[in-house]
């Protein structure tokens, strides 16, 4: 019986954890650049260079649910505020394996995603900031956080 | 008995800590950015003026000259601008045209064009260096060429400059 312990402890401990196997990275910012007082600025989640990047890696076959943490303001010099928002298609989730299809969402939404060819998805997010008319000059910045959930 | 109890207590505890780890979050942040520039403003300074000119001698105003063309720029420290340009080809007194080109111009941070930056200007755009001023002045000067027979009278066209931050 203490064998059967033994074993039973030890098919325990070697169990993977679910946790250990999916996992996202931060691969780019969401970069407005220069911006003009008075002038609105969007980037578009599909933009190359300046939309925001997460890189998910998980199990084929696995499901995984992706909730994005949005500003509405960008902090800026002096206790100055940016306003930023995001439409309903400023997210794209694209899987990493051929002939993958983009996933065109409302990042203010969870969204559900099933790796079915692959083991990455990346997700990019895109948005508009408005700056007003008296905006103060400077360098304005805030986070986007992708929470990911297994299930 | 008591193995057996000890048993399934492990067991419930190990799919306790299964299903907890079904429902296991990670997460990741990013950063928006974004660089607020103030208001990029043009405004038109001195005239390009030729002054009397004589049929069949051209006449040249270097950006030098006191008949040179001026703008002012007002614009974000820490930033370039594209200056770009919509010339004409010949100024006009009523039906009658006097050829101008031979454009030259030239940008400095001062009003002065003691160490300016020389350019060709042009509808395509120059940009300048980024710098940390907040204001340019740009020159400009031309070639007015009037042939032997060129009606007498006061002629003029516009210059126009357009200014954008790249």
């Amino acid at each position: 019986m203490r064998f059967q312990w033994l074993v039973l402890l030890a098919a325990l401990a070697a169990a993977p954890s679910a946790s250990a196997q999916i996992s996202v990275s931060p691969i780019r910012d969401l970069a407005f650049g220069s911006v003009i007082v008075g002038v609105p600025s969007t980037v578009a989640p599909s933009h190359p260079t300046r939309s925001g990047q997460f890189q998910i890696t998980a199990p084929t076959g696995s499901k995984v649910q992706v909730r994005l943490t949005l500003p509405g303001q960008l902090a800026g010099p002096s206790g100055a505020q940016l306003p930023i928002n995001f439409s309903s298609n400023d997210a794209i989730a694209i899987g990493g394996w051929p002939g993958s299809t983009p996933d065109v969402f409302n990042p203010k939404a969870t969204r559900n995603l099933q790796f079915t060819g692959g083991t990455i998805y990346n997700v990019f997010v895109g948005g508009t900031v408005s700056p007003a008319a008296n905006q103060l000059p400077g360098s304005y910045a805030a986070t986007i956080t992708l929470t990911l959930t297994n299930f | 008995m008591r193995t057996a109890t000890v048993l399934s207590a492990i067991v419930a505890a190990g799919l306790t800590v299964g299903a907890a780890t079904a429902e296991a979050q990670t997460s990741a942040g990013i950063q928006a950015t974004a660089t607020v520039l103030s208001a990029l403003t043009v405004a038109a300074g001195n005239n390009l003026v030729f002054g009397n000119v004589t049929p069949g001698v051209n006449k040249t105003i270097a950006i030098a000259d006191p008949g040179a063309g001026t703008f002012t720029v007002t614009k974000a420290a820490s930033s370039g601008v594209t200056l770009s340009f919509t010339l004409p080809t010949d100024l006009a007194s009523g039906t009658d045209l006097l050829p101008i080109g031979s454009w030259s111009g030239a940008w400095n941070t001062s009003a002065t064009t003691v160490g300016a930056t020389a350019f060709t200007p042009s509808p395509a755009g120059t940009n300048t260096t980024v710098n940390a001023a907040t204001a340019l002045t740009v020159f400009v000067g031309a070639t007015v060429s009037p042939p032997l027979a060129q009606p007498a009278g006061s002629y003029s066209g516009t210059v126009t400059m357009s200014a954008v931050y790249f």
